[in-house]
């Protein structure tokens, strides 16, 4: 059963250069307790989607429902549903992880003993409980928003959007909010995950999609995505290569120093020649999502979209 | 959520948000203070004795105003610079909730400095309890008329360092330039009337009544030399500007 409907989802602005169109006619359906991920550049739309569909920004053209709720006509139908970690969020300037966890909760309606015992549990979960009583302005970037994940995920709300929920942490603590947001899709939430973080994507999502200047160019699992490279191996050179001599091998991408040739099994011996010839570092393994995403978008995901 | 929780929500977030961190970081306070307090220090040195409880009563008012500076700049902090407010978008709070709750902490920064303001007042010219609750009421619409303005403001910018010399700008035209801090008299009988344009005259003029400092006494519009008509008159601008605050101030974006 869908619980998130977008029909026709648009969104323009205007911008120094002209109409930016943030959104254009997206088409996408969730269905209930599915970990869904969202992948694109930087400007590539993933945030406007998440505050259209989590009732904070209008539309201008289409249509989205929540719950079976029109957004856009009823968001307070929804807004009791719903938590969103906002994209480059950060807590309270004096509470601490404890409190801001706790206090959340209260304002959301939790009575104080259910709220200071999820307060407790979360806290817990996410690995903070060294820095429980420490204001937030002695944590560090990582550590403050691992407190504004906690405070969104001990909602528990049916529908979570997570808009880089993991940035500037550790891979340690990563793994760590990964886990309570597996618990969280256990216990019957939803969630909309937007990541930078591919291996993230590829560890946590069981569908995404791929967005690009407003639109999807793809949705599907992670491993259908990989597939539709069509190739095997991914060969990474570290400059001394040219593009046109890697050509004939596959598909070639150019990210910064770095060049990659996607390429079948029975290649590589011949690559790892021509490395060995230029003395050129050489990376090989399996295709990844990352490559996938390139292979697919044509540049690296790294990569911000153009100013307007 | 019933009313009765958007209630608790916003004494909740006058918890967090002033009342924790007044207590953690006292110094705020200190920063509530100094201009008022400097203010009315200058009076008391240049001025006539005569006119320092007008200073005082300034002080006040002056106090009460800039919950609405306070409340400007943070709510486009928490809004634009950590993203706060969007959490609470995406929650059962109601936007209503949300101000009120964030007023509230604006109020609760200001209560030690009125605290002083009161005492000073009541030492300088001592006043029973019902001037008292008199003074309080002015006070509270006061701080709710600046407060909603302040957070209408506030949703209007995408940027934070244009908010900035606003908030000092339209604030201080309503607390210094106006009638707060000086008497009436000194503006001439004919030319009173111009200063009820501003909506913290008829907040200066209530509060200096109730005290029973001298008050205005135009000759033209000789009304607003009347405490009903200023009580009116306090009554309507926060009425009106909490009007316009649920109209125009942006809880969604556009």
């Amino acid at each position: 059963m869908e619980i998130l409907t977008a029909e026709g989802l648009s969104k323009t602005y205007a911008g120094s250069r002209g109409l930016v169109h943030a959104l254009d006619h997206v088409d996408l359906d969730i269905p209930k307790g599915r970990l869904f991920g969202f992948l694109g550049r930087n400007g590539a739309g993933k945030t406007t989607f998440i505050k259209i569909a989590s009732t904070l920004l209008l539309p201008t053209d289409g249509t989205i429902s929540l719950f079976g709720e029109d957004v856009v006509r009823h968001p307070n139908r929804v807004r009791g549903r719903i938590a969103v970690v906002p994209q480059e969020g950060r807590p309270f300037y004096h509470l601490t992880p404890l409190e801001h966890v706790r206090e959340y909760l209260i304002v959301r309606g939790a009575s104080t003993e259910t709220a200071t015992s999820r307060a407790e549990e979360m806290v817990d979960a996410m690995g903070l409980r060294p820095y429980a009583s420490e204001p937030s302005y002695r944590l560090s970037g990582g550590l403050q928003q691992r407190t504004l994940v906690a405070m969104i995920l001990a909602t528990q709300a049916e529908f979570l959007f997570l808009d880089e929920p993991t940035i500037g942490m550790d891979p340690f603590a990563r793994r760590q909010v990964w886990e309570v947001i597996r618990q969280a899709v256990r216990a019957g939430s939803t969630v909309l995950l937007t990541t930078h973080y591919l291996d993230e994507a590829e560890q946590l999502t069981e569908e995404l999609a791929v967005v690009e200047g407003g639109r999807i160019l793809y949705r599907g699992t992670p491993d259908a995505l990989k597939l539709r490279v069509g190739r095997e191996v991914r060969l990474q050179f570290e400059g001394s290569v040219t593009r046109e001599e890697l050509e004939p091998f596959g598909e070639v991408y150019v990210d910064r120093e770095r060049i990659t040739v996607l390429t079948t099994r029975d290649r590589v011996p011949e690559l790892t020649q021509l490395a060995l010839g230029r003395r050129s570092p050489i990376n090989v393994g399996p295709v990844t999502l990352e490559e996938a995403f390139l292979a697919l978008v044509g540049r690296s995901i790294e990569e911000d979209s153009p100013i307007p | 959520m019933t009313y009765l929780g958007q209630a608790r929500a916003a004494l909740r977030i006058c918890y967090f948000n002033g009342i924790l961190p007044l207590w953690r970081q006292s110094t705020l306070m200190i920063a509530i203070f100094l201009t008022p307090v400097s203010f009315v220090f200058f009076l008391f040195v240049i001025a006539p004795r005569s006119v320092f409880a007008y200073g005082i009563v300034g002080g006040i008012l002056f106090t009460a105003l800039f919950t609405g500076n306070g409340m400007l700049n943070d709510c486009a902090y928490y809004r634009l610079e950590r993203q706060l407010q969007q959490i609470f978008v995406a929650s059962p709070v109601r936007s209503t909730t949300f101000v009120l709750g964030m007023a509230l902490s604006e109020l609760a920064f200001t209560i030690p400095a009125q605290a002083l303001f009161l005492t000073l007042l009541w030492i300088t010219r001592p006043f029973g309890w019902v001037a008292l609750a008199g003074l309080l009421g002015v006070i509270l619409l006061t701080w709710l008329m600046a407060t909603t303005l302040g957070f209408m403001i506030s949703t209007f910018y995408r940027q934070l360092r244009e908010i900035w010399p606003v908030g000092t700008m339209v604030f201080s035209t309503l607390s210094v330039i106006p009638p707060v801090f000086y008497p009436i008299a000194a503006i001439p009988r004919s030319w009173q009337w111009a200063a009820f344009f501003a909506p913290s005259t008829f907040a200066s003029q209530l509060a200096e009544h109730t005290v029973g400092l001298a008050t205005a006494s135009p000759t033209a519009a000789a009304a607003l030399g009347d405490p009903t008509v200023q009580l009116l008159g306090l009554l309507g601008a926060t009425a009106l500007f909490g009007t316009a605050a649920a109209k125009l101030a942006r809880w969604r974006e556009r």
